[in-house]
């Protein structure tokens, strides 16, 4: 059959050995809880040390792009989402609030403007572009002119600080880095990724809010001599029974158990008064009368549409 | 805040339910498996199974057939995630080595005994065919593996002892 | 231990045989070197990260079926042949297998 001319074993007998071959040769011998125990930590460390390092270089580059080109990038984005159904006045007395503000930051070279966003969920956001939306839920839980003037002069804070497009660059490299982990190791990889993810992504968040607390408040303290009704909103969010408003406001704004110590005690190093007389809200932007719009908020925010 | 609460539970705690059940009830599984495979082999192993094709010299043959052994089998949910996270390092991935050593045995045992169950006494040129059934998406998919073990089973004059 | 994928070990006289002995091992690539594979995939040519994964797989194989033969007290290993399977997506089996026999 074959053409070596050797002795084949065809041509004689053979004897056969039933033995069987030691067990466990073909399995490596790894306890798999070891194994599960490394994998893990070694899927959270790589997930944390790059959305961190991501995070580091997009702090570190936002800061220098320029206004100008951010507002010339961005101008059309949230132009069409403009509710129709938001009554003018209350925009307009919005907007004188946010200008008696934003007056004290002179130098911006943002050209702002106010959204109201037809929402019962308590809230506000600092678009890119320059663009801050506040929801008709928020409108209707502060009581005082300061309390929401603290809130729009926080939102700019973000934009002095450039968090929203911080944010947006943290955000575009956490998809990245999921993506990654979701074309090489499927469901199981791409959770535990993204739970490790969000938990580096908040450390960030929230030195990004007590960083625009801290502007904000200035704002509010140069334009009423005090910082009385700053964190009112707080106060309010907590007392209220409805605590998925509160979720809903913390999920953008994490409450980090002292905000509201922290805040007087910026405001105690800088010298600020901690006390004075609020200013009301104009008749224009009191929340309407109707109780029913008050009492059942967040809940079900179709029913309010 | 509670629904909020109840969501997370459910998304940690059910991944983790399911881990828990794949490694206690998956380990077990396992056990008794190799348990199984092991007394199989055992009892046939006095079969002989070789790949050549060519058949030892002393032997008579009066009769010979095609036999198949096949099995699919998969692994359980905890080995599935630790391989899914293994895909993103790459190297040796331990927890399916195991489930590939079943297979193939299962697929080997299974051919010695359909070999003498039809009154054979010997197989030559074994081979064996892995194939993978139904991928889902990524690594952490589905790894229901397929192993078919063939070869040529030969009825000997005089059976070897 | 000698190896051939002929049914013989030319030169030698086979005396004693024991049955099929195998190795196998699972690899999987990872997603450096897949986004690296990807790239080079544009212009085609050898994936070299995939050749040593494979290649490194396959020794390990090889070696595992050696010592299956050498707890038979076998010397030599004729007819190996190599399979290669998917296991899961990214993950690949190598398999080698023979039949464990003795020689003079």
């Amino acid at each position: 059959m074959h053409s070596f001319g050797v002795p084949s074993w065809r041509d004689h007998d053979l004897t056969f050995d039933p033995s069987l071959p030691t067990e466990g040769i073909n399995v490596s011998r790894v306890h798999p809880l070891r194994e599960a125990l490394i994998l893990v930590f070694g899927v959270i460390g790589v997930t944390v040390a790059t959305v961190a390092s991501i995070g580091f270089v997009v702090d570190w580059v936002a800061p220098s792009i320029p206004p100008k080109y951010e507002v010339y990038l961005f101008s059309d984005w949230f132009e069409a989402e403009e509710p129709a159904a938001a009554p003018k006045p209350r925009a307009e007395a919005l907007r004188a609030v946010l200008d008696r503000v934003s007056v004290h930051w002179p130098d911006s070279e943002y050209r702002f403007r106010v959204q109201i966003w037809d929402q019962a969920e308590p809230n506000a956001l600092a678009l890119p572009g320059g663009t801050i939306a506040v929801t008709e839920g928020l409108l209707d839980a502060v009581t005082s002119e300061n309390e929401l003037a603290f809130v729009l002069g926080h939102e700019l804070g973000h934009f002095h600080n450039r968090d929203h497009l911080r944010g947006l660059g943290r955000g575009v490299g956490m998809s990245l880095v999921l993506f990654a982990v979701g074309i090489g190791g499927g469901g199981g990889a791409a959770q535990l990724a993204a739970i490790a993810g969000q938990l580096t992504q908040r450390g960030f968040d929230r030195d990004q809010e007590s960083a625009a607390d801290e502007f904000g408040l200035g704002l509010v303290a140069a334009e009423y001599g005090h910082t009385a009704g700053a964190s009112d909103l707080f106060e309010h969010l907590r007392a209220t029974s409805d605590a998925s408003a509160l979720a809903s406001y913390l999920s953008t704004h994490p409450l980090h158990g002292d905000r509201v110590i922290r805040l007087e005690a910026v405001a105690r190093a800088a010298g600020w008064p901690l006390t004075g007389e609020r200013s009301a809200l104009g008749s224009k932007l009191e929340a309407p009368s109707d109780p029913s719009s008050e009492t059942e908020p967040a809940a079900d925010p179709v029913s309010t549409e | 805040m509670e629904d909020a609460m109840g969501i997370a539970v459910l998304q940690v705690g059910i991944p983790l339910a399911l881990l828990l059940l794949g490694y206690f009830v998956g380990g077990a599984v396992e056990r008794r498996h190799y348990a199984s495979i092991q007394e199989r082999e055992l009892r046939w192993r006095s079969l002989p199974a070789v790949n050549f094709r060519t058949v030892p010299g002393g032997w008579i043959v009066d009769d010979a057939t095609l036999v198949l052994g096949n099995v699919v089998i998969s692994v359980d949910y905890f080995k599935r995630f630790l391989a899914g996270l293994r895909m993103l390092f790459g190297g040796r991935v331990k927890v399916y080595e195991s489930l590939m050593d079943r297979a193939r045995r299962e697929a080997l045992v299974r051919l010695k005994v359909e070999t003498v169950e039809r009154g054979y006494h010997a197989l030559v040129n074994v081979r064996m065919e892995t194939s993978q059934l139904a991928s889902g998406r990524g690594g952490s998919g589905v790894a229901g593996i397929e192993v078919l073990a063939y070869g040529t089973a030969l009825k000997l004059r005089t059976p070897p002892t | 231990m000698i190896l051939s994928n002929i049914e013989t070990i030319p030169g030698k006289n086979i005396t004693r045989f024991y049955g099929v002995v195998s190795g196998s091992t699972v690899r999987a690539k990872n997603v450096g070197r897949d986004i690296a594979a990807s790239l080079k995939n544009l212009v085609g040519g050898e994936l070299k990260g995939y050749t040593e994964l494979l290649n490194e797989a396959r020794e390990e194989a090889l070696h595992r079926m050696t010592q299956q033969a050498e707890s038979l007290g076998a010397n030599a290993i004729v007819n190996v042949r190599f399979s290669t399977s998917s296991v899961a997506q990214g993950a690949a089996e190598l398999f080698a297998y023979g039949t464990a026999v003795q020689v003079e």
